[in-house]
């Protein structure tokens, strides 16, 4: 049987890095997905606009899962608006199918709304 | 449970002195239950049944006149023949032992009203509750609370815990030489808390409300968790169902049913309601996914323990297949666990409540 998610996906499924809630977040948004019902918060400290602490939170699939913890790696001490996608998919080093790339970009889409509102008001 | 708080405080501001009957013991068939209360007036007001109304509930009147006339306790003892139980309307031969006891309300420091509102205040704060009365009259009437140290010996405290956890209320012969005790049991309503909205939880929750159990609904798509799919629910809780869990409060009254059927929802979830002291935890699925969400929670650090205390796959075997056997299915068990009972038919040796007492 082929090996559908890779070693890094599954270790950041059952360890999963930076899993909690930050004290008076910048940032603090939560996407999920209506009909599975995948649920992820990031929490986000912005400083010179740059992540200074990033934390999730979140009930989901192995790879939203994953994904959250990857990209609170990724994004930790750079700006948050410069993460891909592709760079975020390309991290879980699994073939994603199509069918479940809307797992992998939740996280995302959850930091990329909080910015949003952010910026807004900075 | 509700209407004994109410009465009291609807006598407290209309009578000065009022006998509190309770059914204290049963043998053979009762059409109520060990706990039942009547309360007689001193102005002749009556206020719910031991029974089920007639002449049992007649004699207690008249005793209950006498107590409150000689200002003094007594158990009334009701024994009935066959002939009499038909007569009464009762099903089978059977005796009843009442405990019959007067109380001035108007009282500063009544000790009946200062005790039914600190179980009225514990349940509130979701606590059971066991008020144990000795039946030889020589003491008085103590608290046990579920979670709290009390100064009786281990052998009250033991049956109390037990009664409170079947939430059954009883008396029992305790000491040499044996004092009766009656131990009645409170605690808030019975609460079913469902991770997952989907199709089983709907008939799950019109069951649960029609068993008088609180239902709560958790789960993290708005669209499953409506008030048009649960209408009889008494909650629905949208957002991360790990992080619910953590803010919901869990005894030996509670049943957690996890319908989800998606390691996503589940694995969280039990990691925090495991531990956390319900009266049932039940996971939809099947023993092939129960054993891998349990390795799955072993590999986590989850004590062997705690896992022993999941019921997967969740329910009774009864041949369920649609939503509604399945939901019926759980429930039997949920009710057999916090019973103490194994849930076999009661002609293949199951004991029924009555014969086990």
């Amino acid at each position: 049987m082929a090996v559908l998610y890779s070693e890094k996906l599954l270790d950041h499924f059952r360890h999963p890095r930076n899993y909690g809630a930050l004290t008076d977040p910048d940032i603090s948004y939560e996407s999920f997905n209506p009909l599975c019902g995948d649920r992820i918060r990031i929490e986000v400290k912005i400083e010179n606009k740059s992540v200074k602490d990033v934390s999730f939170k979140g009930d989901g699939c192995a790879i939203s899962i994953a994904s959250a913890s990857l990209l609170t790696e990724i994004i930790r001490n750079t700006d948050p608006n410069r993460i891909s996608n592709d760079q975020l998919i390309a991290a879980l080093e699994s073939d994603i199918k199509p069918a479940r790339i809307q797992c992998a970009l939740l996280p995302l889409e959850a930091l990329r709304a909080g910015l949003k509102i952010y910026q807004d008001l900075h | 449970m509700d209407e004994l708080f109410t009465d009291l405080e609807k006598l407290a501001k209309v009578e000065k002195r009022v006998a509190m009957a309770t059914l204290v013991g049963t043998r053979g068939t009762s059409p109520k239950r060990e706990g039942a209360k009547m309360w007689v007036g001193e102005e002749g007001r009556i206020l719910g049944s031991v029974t089920i109304g007639g002449c049992v509930d007649a004699r207690v009147i008249a005793d209950a006149e006498t107590a409150l006339a000689t200002s003094q306790s007594r158990l009334l003892q009701v024994d009935l023949d066959n002939e009499d139980a038909w007569e009464m309307g009762l099903s089978c031969a059977g005796s009843l032992d009442v405990l019959i006891e007067p109380f001035d309300l108007n009282t500063t420091g009544n000790t009946l009203i200062d005790t039914y509102r600190a179980v009225r205040t514990a349940i509130e704060r979701g606590k059971t509750v066991a008020i144990v009365t000795p039946l030889n009259g020589r003491a008085q009437r103590q608290l046990v609370f579920e979670d709290e140290h009390t100064d009786f010996d281990d052998e009250v405290r033991r049956i109390a815990f037990d009664l409170m956890r079947k939430r059954r209320s009883a008396t029992v012969s305790i000491g040499d030489p044996p004092v009766d005790m009656f131990f009645e049991v409170h605690g808030p309503p019975p609460t079913l808390i469902i991770f997952g909205a989907g199709h089983v939880s709907m008939p799950l929750v019109s069951l649960a409300h029609d068993l008088g159990l609180k239902t709560i609904v958790v789960d993290g798509r708005p669209r499953f968790a409506t008030r048009e799919r649960f209408p009889q629910a008494n909650e629905l809780l949208i957002g991360i169902p790990s992080e619910i869990a953590q803010t919901l409060s869990y005894n030996s009254s509670t049943f957690v049913v996890l319908t989800a059927h998606d390691y996503k929802y589940d694995l969280p979830v039990l990691k925090v309601v495991l531990p956390a002291g319900a009266a049932y935890v039940g996971l939809l699925g099947s023993k092939r996914r129960g054993k891998a969400i349990k390795e799955f929670l072993k590999d986590s650090g989850m004590d062997e323990s705690l896992l022993d205390r999941l019921h997967v796959p969740t329910g009774l075997d009864i041949g369920a297949d649609t939503a509604p056997e399945i939901a019926l299915s759980i429930l039997a068990e949920a009710v057999a666990i916090k019973s103490g009972r194994s849930g076999v038919s009661l002609k293949k040796g199951g004991a029924s409540l009555r014969e086990s007492e």
